[in-house]
């Protein structure tokens, strides 16, 4: 089975320079808990709901002004769409995390592919990954 | 195998008269995405990074003069510390939680079970957890 067939596909993406307070407010409207971040068609990087939850807040920034790129990861580990599923679960137990950013070949976002896509497609895979997967409690 | 076996045993908790600015903080430095709120010895509620990010820092709130309790969930499922893993993946699938805050049978915090807990012991158990509850990607 090839990550396109189960990847989540129209994903949205903010700039570098949205403040926190923004990108928070666009995963709440979306229900989503992580964001690409893209300028001019190239992937930055990627930041989550608990980056702008628990790193932001605790750090104390300013939620107004500071801009994403200040807090995002940008070591952001990707597969491609036609990438089978056990090899991108793969790489997402080897790197502990349970989301990849999904690129196309030229580079261009194509979505994402988490944990809960994987499930949908094996139960065992996606368990590894679950247990590879940095606690998050 | 019992949720005893499984769980962690170390629970950090958090006042809901503290603020969100000590939530986040605490959640940052312990590298967790929850805290179950306790009064008085009473489990009240339960607070996660996502609640943070979307009740503090999407409504531009200030973290330090918001309270715990007016932004934490009061829907926290609990299990006893005696019963099979089975039965408490059967309560988070039914109740559509990933965690489960465990009580020993005088009603006191024991522990915490999460799905990336029970994928330590079963794939498939965690994964129909995954399945059955609400994905945020």
């Amino acid at each position: 089975m090839k990550v396109s067939e189960l990847m989540t596909s129209h994903v949205e993406s903010i700039t570098p320079s949205t403040n926190l307070r923004g990108a928070a407010r666009k995963m709440k409207e979306m229900g989503v808990g992580a964001l690409p971040v893209v300028e001019d068609g190239k992937v930055l990087g990627i930041i989550t709901d608990r980056d702008l939850a628990c790193f932001a807040i605790a750090m104390g920034h300013d939620l107004n002004s500071a801009p994403v790129s200040k807090i995002m990861t940008t070591q952001v580990v990707t597969c491609t769409p036609d990438q089978d599923i056990a090899a991108a679960a793969k790489l997402m137990a080897s790197s502990h995390i349970r989301r990849l950013l999904v690129l196309n070949g030229d580079a261009s976002l194509a979505g994402f592919f988490s944990v809960d896509d994987l499930v949908r497609g094996s139960h065992e895979l996606a368990g590894a990954v679950l247990e590879a997967a940095t606690p998050v409690h | 195998m019992k949720v005893q076996d499984l769980m962690k045993s170390a629970v950090e908790t958090i006042a809901p008269m503290e603020s969100t600015k000590e939530a986040a903080r605490k959640m940052h430095d312990l590298h967790i995405g929850s805290l179950p709120v306790v009064d008085n010895g009473q489990l009240v509620g339960i607070i996660t990074d996502r609640d943070i990010c979307v009740r503090v820092t999407a409504t531009g709130r200030d973290a330090i003069s918001t309270r715990v309790k007016e932004v934490m969930g009061n829907a926290v499922k609990t299990c006893y510390a005696d019963i099979e893993i089975e039965a408490a993946a059967k309560l988070m699938i039914d109740h559509h939680v990933r965690r489960l805050v465990v009580l020993d049978r005088n009603e006191a915090i024991s522990g915490f079970l999460s799905v990336d807990d029970l994928a330590k012991t079963s794939h498939e158990l965690a994964s129909q957890v995954l399945e059955a509850t609400i994905p945020i990607h």
